[in-house]
């Protein structure tokens, strides 16, 4: 039968997955790795960790063929020395040409470093994700379309795609392990090189496809709630010509009780609009007032499930136009003047 | 019935990055064949590199193949996927189709290590209408109800009784014929 075993080899340093088989060992072949694996643990032991060695101390490495594998691998057409500055990172450069004045050569590299691009390459990132989020959620206010932003363009996030497409062993950087803000900007920089090299329009698919795919799964109310929901929604229906929102107790279970559990409804003139549920009354009351504002936002938790791919072949143009218009912040959106601002 | 599963790690299916939500990216980094010029054990490895390898390398650009010659070794592949795991397969006297078959097996990996499905589903959704609790479809009847009462005192979906069903039965037989006694 083949399992999968994890085998400690001893010239890497990473655990590698064997497809193993059966096999008929000699006797002195377990003592012996026993014995390597005692040393072994003594040396890391002394040198604090396991050593790491990076990719291209390898024999079997070749940076042309990582960078032809690297675009290929995206589907993506760039530019040769755009791509290899977007990796180049200027602490690489500072550590080469002191390393070579060291030993007395002229050093007249022609290396350029990613600072530009990184910088041009993080704005229209920004640029990018505001957009599809506007074109995506259209009711909702602009406050938590920036907490949405915030959360793609983290540090984690991006270091995250960063790493999960290869860049950590094509970039250039003086830094080993590499850290996370140089993994955030080789990433910004490949964006502003795609843009470069084979023009916006694929450099948005690319951040649609990459960075805001990472919104899947994450719940967006966690990112960002109104600070006065009771208020918020008073304003709304009042904006809206309905009479003023009325909370009723609907179900209650347990009120004597730690786990006491409260369900409260907000009724405008007899009709239901939503239901929270709390452990007291104020909390259910407030849980109600933000279900009802997530259905005014259209982020309840059965909204519409985000478009990726290829649906959105048809919002492409749309997405292009909102980039540059902010939704409706959050004190406009429950004033009066907002009655025709739908997108 | 099967014991793989006992020392194999359990999960649910999942992929590296979303990946296949916005476009599908080969997770498969890089590959080493490690090989023997002369040794027999290595003649299948050395036929698809004659062969195969170039359509390999064609068909999926997005991986780099290394190839290292080693005298008096014998064959493998290490295969090394995006996510930082490596895989390791000893490839000694395959034949030219198993090398081919294996290959092609990393190559639609993601590195995820082998584990056992707990199911084939996942999803991040799991209710839409919500989760079920005790609320859920009651009768708001319910809430402003004096106990005892008529109908929600009694148990729900009763049916008749077995007395109430033989007076119904009586009940149908008089009506149909009259004439006879009834039957006790």
């Amino acid at each position: 039968m083949v399992l999968d075993t994890v085998v400690y080899c001893s010239r890497l340093t990473a655990a590698v997955n064997v497809i193993s088989k059966r096999n008929f060992k000699a006797h002195w072949v377990a003592p012996t790795l026993r014995e390597l694996q005692r040393r072994k643990v003594i040396e890391e032991d002394r040198g604090g960790g396991p050593k790491i060695f990076h990719r291209s101390t390898f024999l079997e490495w070749n940076y042309d063929a990582e960078i032809f594998a690297f675009s290929n691998r995206l589907g993506e057409k760039f530019n040769d020395s755009s791509l290899r500055a977007a990796l180049t990172h200027k602490s690489y450069i500072e550590r080469e040409t002191a390393r070579l004045s060291d030993i007395g050569v002229e050093s007249n590299l022609q290396f350029q470093d990613n600072e530009a691009l990184a910088q041009k390459g993080g704005e229209i990132m920004s640029k990018f994700i505001n957009g599809y989020l506007r074109a995506v959620f259209t009711q909702v206010p602009e406050e938590l379309i920036r907490a949405m932003h915030d959360f793609l363009t983290s540090n984690p996030t991006l270091e995250t795609v960063a790493k999960h497409i290869g860049l950590g062993d094509l970039m250039l950087c003086a830094d080993f392990p590499c850290k996370t803000e140089t993994y955030v900007k080789s990433f910004k920089a490949v964006v502003a090189a795609l843009a470069e090299s084979s023009g916006e329009e694929r450099a948005r698919i690319f951040v649609q496809d990459l960075v805001i795919t990472q919104l899947y799964g994450q719940d967006v109310n966690e990112l960002w709630n109104p600070v006065d929901p009771i208020g918020n929604l008073t304003a709304i229906l009042k904006r809206e010509g309905k009479a003023e929102p009325e909370f009723r107790l609907i179900r209650q279970a347990g009120s004597n009780s730690i786990l006491a559990v409260y369900y409260v409804g907000v009724y405008s003139d007899k009709n239901f609009i939503s239901e929270g549920a709390g452990e007291s009354l104020e909390v259910a009351k407030e849980m109600a007032a933000r279900e009802a504002l997530k259905k005014f936002f259209h982020t309840e938790d059965s909204m519409r499930a985000l478009p990726f791919g290829r649906q959105l072949k048809n919002i492409q143009s749309k997405i292009a136009q909102l980039e540059n218009q902010p939704n409706v912040p959050l004190s406009e959106w429950i004033s009066p003047k907002i009655m025709s601002a739908v997108h | 019935m099967s014991n793989s599963h006992l020392f194999l790690p359990s999960g649910f299916i999942r992929t590296p990055l979303q990946n296949g939500l916005g476009r599908y990216i080969p997770q498969l980094q890089r590959i080493t064949i490690k090989f023997c010029k002369s040794h027999g054990g290595s003649r299948g490895v050395r036929d698809f590199i004659e062969s195969d390898l170039m359509e390999f390398a064609k068909t999926n650009p997005g991986t780099v193949v290394y190839l290292k010659p080693r005298r008096h070794r014998s064959p493998c592949m290490v295969a090394e996927y995006l996510n930082g795991e490596r895989e390791y397969l000893s490839c000694h006297e395959f034949s030219r189709d198993e090398v081919y078959k294996w290959l092609s097996y990393m190559c639609t990996r993601s590195g995820i290590p082998v584990m056992r499905f707990r199911k084939y589903q996942h999803t991040d959704y799991p209710t839409i209408q919500g989760v079920w609790n005790p609320f859920t479809h009651q009768a708001p009847e319910i809430n402003v109800a004096e106990f005892p009462h008529e109908v929600l005192s009694k148990p729900i979906n009763h049916g008749p009784t077995a007395t109430e069903q033989l007076i119904e039965i009586f009940k149908k037989t008089q009506l149909e014929d009259p004439a006879n006694k009834p039957p006790n």
